[in-house]
């Protein structure tokens, strides 16, 4: 991450505080611009290797699609790959891996992210190359129908061929009834069979408006260069109307829901899935604090008991992701073989139990900020990793500069706030369970997450 | 998919530092320096400053991997490797996880096929609370038979859980029916039986035996000063008495001949996965830069002949890829990808299509080209941060190479000639002897396989062992 002289000039907060000793975060120097059509610019220089990370994030994912046309966002972050008015079918591959780039994309509930990363000298035909499929995107019937077989590939191997993701997408479709949330970023295999090319095109007039991106870019450059870039190329594409409001709310939930998948497996599958609110709520860090005493590292409360001193589990794992929308808190865990689900089930709620009842010891309160802020400093580590950090806290929080100030807010999480969130959102009355029942003998059958192009 | 590899990630696994200054300029790329030092003892120390960030990463190399594992016993080096951390002469598993959590530190070991990997990260300012963890499960672990049950039975469901997911397991099968009684043929973290037999006394002996200075390899990337991390590490390893270890045989093995194909029935299968290949390379291969750049071509890029005609023309799959896994001897090359039931000849036989016309068609000048840039644009990222460093110098170490490996490279690219390309198709990718590995619902696609092999075997997922 960043050169030395970065580090230098640029606070490089260490804030040790008094007992536990904690490390403040590090914090980097972000210019930030607007264009004339409304696309925000993030730019933040690190020249410590001489390549670039160019995300773009736009607020538009699974939960702006309608029944029937499930994971349409996912496969429009597909079709971007395939083809625009300068550079046609399967060009944007082939010219940026021949100049050294690469590129991926991923696309969430919430967001469709696409990501290039190249060496500094291709910096102009990156953005040649960003705003053709922007601006120009091209609609191939026969691309569409062949690219349509990729994503069903995709669903296979990431949910039927994978049990996890199987009672994962049982889950969120369980827990939520009214809310998008229901439905799998991948989209059900029918809607993936289904999908019309007016269904592509008017989803592109919908969330591709440049005043519903924004760009990060982390690398070797400055921030003058990519803003004359980006006034070159993307200022000329006009803006549109944003996505309609997603004015679903999901009901409270009034009681536990159970969901069984019973398929040919070894091993049997648990997820627990608990309401939590929106990443912008002010219970944010309370709640992750809370994962990380519980969850975070082998002297974790749930590690010990599940998997170190009940031996119920070869691996339990708790955490909850970005979300513009009240999402869920997700418990998983690998039960041993012969071990019942409930049984795992059992410890795990008396373990929430303790949470809602007794305090966190100060140790425990410490270790979870010391965690914490260790694991920032592992998220930007990297351009890339940095580049999807800035642009994360930009688009959950509604500002990049909450991503410095998070340790400061961990460090004002109380005891009684992890109790008092342990409290109020891990009750049964607002959990939903979903498990796998191995069957010896198979039967087959489809099933039914998302993903990476 | 992003959804649920959050979750499995979680807290764990992320080795993590600094960033490197990797300096590439007018087409060159070179290595911040750093000192080799040898302790009376044997052990060898790599140390690399890189200031950016506070922090400190830690990799050692233990020359001895699942090879070495008793016959039968798959899975001891794996095992060993993974008890270090749980119990010394002064510390329970419990104590080690508290105080290394307490510091967001990061500690974890396992075993490959030539050698067993350490890595372990901590804040700059709790690097002494770190390195005297990292001493102490190194030199002082006593393997407590209740954690060696414990790790045993994790480890034995663990492969059950993987056998669920096709796409996690069919590289060990693979791997044992491509080199049948040679070392490789064996999986580094054993099978269900192998685990069970594996006793506590394995794994002492395990660690006794080649757990010793002369056999150990440390690097250390990050923020510190070298004379003071020198002295340091001499004081805490220094008093590592020295011990013989015995020398760990890797027999030549000599290319499949000829044609065969293993299918193993997993009857819920909606998709069949596939491997094939042969043998490949050693890490030291002389001719690694050429291979690496042809297999860019061949699967290793999204535009690759491959990935092209098996996804993008075609829509078959979700990916179709090449990889030469480069050990200390010679490991396997695969081609890999997966693809509904119902079009499971069409996607072989596209495959085989993709491997002929490489061998007689060969490269363009334009793809030269373009894959020796793609090769050189893509290579800092993977020597941005402390821990890959300290991976990268480590490895360089066991492997008998230094940085010139890596500061020759672009170089070594660019001198790639289109003679060179067409000599190293014709020499590393195979053409008429193949191994194939299938793992999908028999009662659909066992009358198709005949076809692409003389000697067909079967087998169940459900059987134990790959």
């Amino acid at each position: 991450m960043k050169s030395l002289k970065m580090a230098l000039s640029l606070c490089l907060l260490l804030v040790v505080s008094g007992a536990g000793a904690s490390v403040g975060a590090q914090t980097f120097d972000v210019q930030t611009h607007t264009l004339k059509n409304g696309m925000k610019i993030l730019v933040q220089r690190d020249a410590s290797i001489p390549n670039v990370a160019l995300y773009v994030f736009y607020r538009v994912g699974s939960r702006n699609e309608r029944p029937g046309t499930t994971g349409l966002s996912h496969f429009f972050e597909h079709m971007m790959f395939n083809g625009a008015k300068k550079y046609g079918a399967g060009e944007f591959d082939r010219v940026m891996e021949a100049a050294g780039g690469s590129n991926n994309a991923y696309t969430s509930n919430d967001v469709t992210v696409y990501q290039d990363w190249f060496p500094r000298t291709t910096l102009d035909l990156i953005f040649d190359l960003e705003a053709d499929r922007i601006e120009n995107l091209g609609f191939d019937p026969k691309i569409i129908e062949s690219e349509r077989g990729v994503v069903a590939s995709e669903r296979r191997s990431s949910i039927d061929a994978d049990n996890a993701g199987i009672v994962y997408e049982q889950l969120w479709a369980t827990a939520f009834t009214a809310h998008p949330y229901q439905w799998p970023v991948v989209g059900w295999m029918v809607d993936i069979e289904n999908w019309k090319m007016e269904d592509l095109k008017n989803h592109y007039r919908m969330g591709y408006s440049p005043s519903n991106a924004t760009m990060v870019v982390v690398g070797d450059v400055t921030a003058d260069e990519i803003i004359k870039l980006a006034e070159k190329y993307i200022e000329p594409i006009k803006a549109s109307e944003p996505p309609p409001k997603v004015l679903t709310k999901e009901p409270e939930q009034l009681g536990e829901r159970r969901v069984v998948v019973k398929k040919f497996a070894q091993l049997p599958v648990l997820m627990i899935g608990y309401h939590i609110p929106e990443t912008a709520h002010p219970d944010y860090y309370a709640l992750k604090v809370m994962q990380a005493i519980l969850f975070s590292g082998q002297s974790s409360r749930m590690y010990q008991r599940i998997v170190d001193k009940d031996q119920l589990a070869i691996e339990i794992n708790g955490d909850f992701e970005f979300a513009f929308d009240p999402t869920l808190f997700l418990v998983s865990s690998q039960p041993k073989e012969g071990v019942a689900p409930e049984t795992v089930e059992k410890a795990i709620y008396e373990e929430f139990d303790k949470a809602k009842s007794g305090a966190v010891s100060e140790q425990e309160l410490e270790k979870a900020k010391n965690i914490l802020l260790a694991n920032f400093y592992r998220q930007i580590k990297t351009i890339s990793g940095r580049a999807n950090q800035i642009g994360s806290y930009e688009v959950f929080f509604g500002d990049y500069r909450k991503l410095f100030n998070a340790a400061d807010e961990y460090k004002k999480v109380t005891k009684d706030d992890v109790r008092r969130v342990a409290q109020k959102y891990f009750s049964d009355k607002n959990r939903t369970v979903s498990t796998l029942i191995p069957e010896k003998s198979e039967s087959g059958g489809e099933q039914k997450a998302a993903d990476s192009k | 998919m992003k959804r649920i590899l959050i979750l499995l990630l979680v807290g764990m696994l992320f080795v993590t530092g600094a960033s490197p200054r990797v300096s590439a300029q007018g087409g060159t790329l070179t290595l911040p320096p750093y000192k080799k030092v040898k302790l009376k003892n044997g052990m060898t120390l790599l140390l690399m400053e890189q200031h950016e960030v506070p922090m400190i990463s830690f990799n050692f190399v233990v020359k001895a991997g699942s090879v070495a594992d008793p016959q039968g016993r798959e899975g001891v080096a794996s095992m060993t490797a993974g008890l270090l951390r749980k119990g010394t002469k002064t510390r329970t598993a419990d104590q080690i996880s508290n105080e290394l959590d307490f510091v967001g530190g990061i500690l974890d070991a396992d075993a490959t096929y030539d050698y067993s990997v350490g890595a372990a990260e901590f804040v700059k300012k709790d690097v002494a609370k770190g390195l005297d963890l990292l001493t102490d499960v190194m030199l002082n672990p006593t393997f407590p038979q209740a954690e060696v049950t414990k790790l045993q039975t994790q480890s034995i469901d663990a492969i059950k859980a993987a056998k669920d997911d096709a796409g996690e397991v069919i590289t060990n099968y693979f791997n044992a029916y491509l080199y049948g009684t040679h070392p490789y043929s064996r999986p580094t973290e054993g099978d269900e039986k192998s685990l069970a037999a594996v006793t506590r006394d394995d794994i002492a002996k395990f660690y006794q035996s080649y757990y010793t200075p002369s056999n150990t390899i440390l690097a250390v990337v990050g923020d510190f000063n070298t004379a003071e991390m020198e002295r340091t590490l001499t004081e805490k390893f220094g008093a590592w008495a020295a011990r013989q270890s015995p020398a760990i045989s890797l027999p030549e093995f000599a290319p499949a001949q000829g044609k065969r194909l293993l299918l193993i029935d997993k009857p819920d299968s909606t998709q069949t996965y596939f491997h094939i290949g042969n043998l490949g390379i050693a890490r030291t291969s002389t001719d690694r830069v050429h291979i690496n750049v042809i297999n860019t071509l061949f699967g290793g890029r999204f535009t690759s002949m491959l990935n092209s005609e098996l996804r993008i023309k075609s829509g078959l799959t979700y990916g179709a890829r090449s990889v030469f896994d480069q050990r200390k001897g010679r490991g396997p090359f695969i081609i890999s990808t997966y693809t509904r039931n119902a079009t499971t000849e069409q996607a072989i036989d596209m495959a085989l299509d993709v491997l002929k016309r490489l061998h007689a068609k060969g490269i363009t000048e334009e793809e030269l080209k373009s894959a020796k840039n793609y090769l050189k644009g893509q290579f800092p990222p993977r020597v941005e941060t402390s821990d890959q460093l300290a991976a990268l110098i480590a490895q360089l170490e066991f492997f008998g190479l230094d940085e010139r490996d890596i500061n020759t490279y672009y170089a070594r690219i660019d001198a790639m000639t289109m003679t060179d390309a067409q000599r190293t198709i014709k020499q590393y990718f195979p053409a008429d002897n193949l191994v194939f590995v299938l793992i999908g619902k028999s009662e659909e696609i066992q009358s198709l396989v005949k076809k692409y092999a003389t000697e067909i075997n079967n087998k169940s997922i459900t059987q134990p062992g790959f």
